[in-house]
């Protein structure tokens, strides 16, 4: 009982003390961030148009006047079809009278979703498969790097457009489709890493305290590969958004989701390249300054992790 | 040597288990189609018995192990029947599609390698320069922008817009057949100019940036500085340099060749141009599957095949590299 004060009194007195040093080390932190960004001007550039397009895809309902399939009718109660950009439409319609402004707002949640859970998806296959074929050796890494050399061998955009073809499209198969396509390389990666911290002493140091497979596996080596995971989904994010965007150009993409690949599809087949200019550049912009946002990105963040391509 | 035959047999073993394993995947993918391709051809009027008939006649009431078997091995052959809608063996139609698309991608890598290589070389020693960034930053631009929708702005610019180039196809129609009087027709090279560009300017930033890290390796080797200390010219010096960091570039070729036949989809479609991809996609909306099935393996065939000739030219090449 009467240590009980004197307890709270040092608790009282270290608190302080330590939030004072956190939040020092937090600015400390930002600082350090910031002189990074300074260091990658085009990594900002990148990560404030990312910040836009994902601003853009969670307000879509208030942003796009319209809905995605939704039809513009005129003040004469006429469709407004292939109208050049105008005040009321401002990237103009499309041929069957719907505003692209709104389908590319719209278009920009279905690049987020793919993009984000294929690469998700797919980090986290190879990175478990990498983990444990590097970790265990022998037998298992022998079949689960067959495996990888299998994925490796299968050309994927003809492979996709095949099994979409025989099954039915899906935005759900589309993204099973791009995190098959996508898992491989993590795995490769992620095994070398892990072949490598194995014969680290801490590795024998926690051995040694009597931790087993699992907890060596998922407590000591994990943490040490999440970063390279890391880059892996921002590499993940921009494959899986441009093989959607791809598949969907080619038509193979799911009917009820819209696209920036299914508008530059509907585009291309209603032959807009030659009469609608405002209907083609949208989409394919928006496309572009994502995919390149998210390479500038992921780029600076490889040369942070590996300060050797710096000097390349 | 005897590594190096340890080596090949390994890679030649491993390449045939993926086909395999490739073919394996196809085969079950195509038994998921529902129905069998009798129902494309048979009408009302027949006779169940007439099916079974037809069906017996097709080897489609054999077992299926049966099916298997015939099947790696008519793939292994290169046999792939019949297409569905075009009265030609699938083997002919693939063959000239491929025929197409090489006449697109070999002038276009050719192109993308040897000037890639100079300017790459060139950026690579001249380091820091602003050649050099302005090499690497257009490269960076062009290797991350999707090149379907280069395509499209190119179509859209110099065919619809300034009618300077024909709006996509290999020849015009009614134009010229056959190999030679296509290559050294001048509306051959017209058509293939657009297409061809937009191919280069994607896969030329490969040689760009490899030529330009391994110059920078090269670089910095000491027999570089024998060679100044003989007194060679500084043109002499980067010719040395060149030869040396070409290595990494030779596999580089292998995997991107292999790799081109795929990409080839988005670009032959943009551009009708009649080659493997651009005939995987129509027959896939025709449901002609004999010939979906033969574009797709013969574009995974391609890959491998570059793949595994990278994997062996690199230990030609490179006396330093050993087969552990």
């Amino acid at each position: 009982m009467t240590d009980l004060p004197r307890a709270s009194a040092r608790v009282g007195h270290v608190w302080p003390r330590r939030v004072v040093a956190g939040a020092r080390a937090a600015i400390e932190r930002g600082w350090q961030s910031m002189k990074i960004f300074r260091r990658y001007p085009s990594a900002l550039a990148g990560l404030v148009l990312v910040a836009i397009i994902v601003v853009a895809a969670c307000l879509a309902p208030l942003i796009a006047p319209y809905g995605p399939f939704e039809v513009v009718r005129g003040a004469s109660g006429g469709v407004v079809r292939l109208s050049p950009p105008a005040a009321m439409n401002w990237m103009g319609t499309t041929n069957q009278g719907m505003d692209v402004f709104s389908q590319l707002i719209w278009g920009s949640r279905i690049a987020l979703m793919v993009g984000l859970l294929s690469a998700l998806g797919s980090v986290l296959l190879g990175t478990i498969v990498g983990l444990v074929a590097g970790y265990f050796g022998g037998w298992t890494d022998e079949v689960l790097m067959r495996a990888t050399d299998v994925a490796f061998g299968i050309p994927f955009l003809p492979f996709a457009m095949v099994v979409i073809s025989i099954a039915s499209p899906s935005l759900t198969l589309v993204i099973a489709l791009v995190i098959f396509f996508l898992w491989r390389t993590t795995a490769r990666v992620i095994r070398a890493q892990v072949l490598s911290l194995k014969t680290r002493p801490f590795i024998w140091a926690a051995k040694a305290a009597g931790a087993g497979n699992f907890s060596i596996l998922f407590r000591h080596i994990a943490p040490n590969v999440l970063p390279l995971s890391f880059l892996y989904i921002a590499i993940g994010v921009q494959a899986g958004v441009m093989l959607e965007a791809a598949l969907s150009f080619l038509g193979f993409g799911d009917v009820h989701a819209l696209s920036w690949g299914r508008m530059l599809n509907d585009a291309f087949r209603a032959g807009a390249m030659r009469t609608a200019w405002w209907w083609v550049l949208p989409p394919g912009l928006a496309l572009s300054i994502f995919v390149m946002s998210i390479f500038v990105i992921s780029r600076a963040y490889e040369e942070i992790l590996n300060p050797r391509l710096r000097s390349m | 040597m005897g590594g190096f035959r340890d080596y090949f047999v390994r890679r030649l073993l491993l390449l045939a288990f993926v086909i395999w394993c490739i073919l394996t995947i196809m085969f079950a993918l195509f038994q998921l189609l529902p129905g069998d391709p009798t129902m494309l051809f048979i009408d009302s009027n027949f006779s169940q018995d007439m099916i079974d008939r037809q069906k017996a006649l097709w080897g489609l009431s054999d077992p299926l192990w049966l099916r298997y078997v015939r099947y790696l091995w008519n793939m292994v052959t290169f046999d792939f029947g019949r297409s569905f809608f075009q009265s030609e063996p699938v083997s002919d139609i693939i063959g000239d599609k491929i025929e197409n698309t090489c006449l697109m991608i070999v002038p276009a890598l050719f192109i993308s390698v040897v000037i890639g290589t100079l300017i790459g070389a060139v950026a690579g020693w001249r380091r820091g320069s602003t050649f050099e960034h302005a090499t690497v930053g257009v490269s960076l631009i062009l290797h991350s922008v999707p090149s379907f929708f280069v395509g499209i702005l190119a179509l859209m610019i110099f065919s619809y817009q300034l009618r300077w180039l024909p709006p996509g196809g290999m020849v015009s129609l009614g134009g010229v057949e056959g190999f030679w009087p296509i290559v050294t027709s001048r509306d051959y090279w017209m058509h293939l100019l657009l297409p061809g560009l937009v191919l280069v300017s994607r896969e030329i930033t490969g040689p760009i940036l490899l030529l330009r890290s391994s110059m920078l390796d090269v670089k910095g080797s000491d027999f570089l500085d024998i060679l100044r200390a003989k007194g060679l010219p500084e043109r002499d010096i980067i010719a040395h340099a060149t030869r040396n960091a070409l290595l990494p570039l030779v596999t580089y070729i292998a995997v991107m060749t292999g790799l081109l036949f795929q990409g080839q989809v988005l670009l032959e479609t943009i551009f009708a141009w009649p080659g493997v991809g651009r005939e995987l996609v129509q027959s896939l909306s025709d449901l002609d599957y004999p010939v979906a099935q033969a574009a797709l393996y013969v574009m995974a065939l391609a890959a491998l095949a570059c793949n595994f000739i990278a994997d062996l030219l690199y230990g030609l090449i490179d006396p330093r590299v050993t087969y552990a």
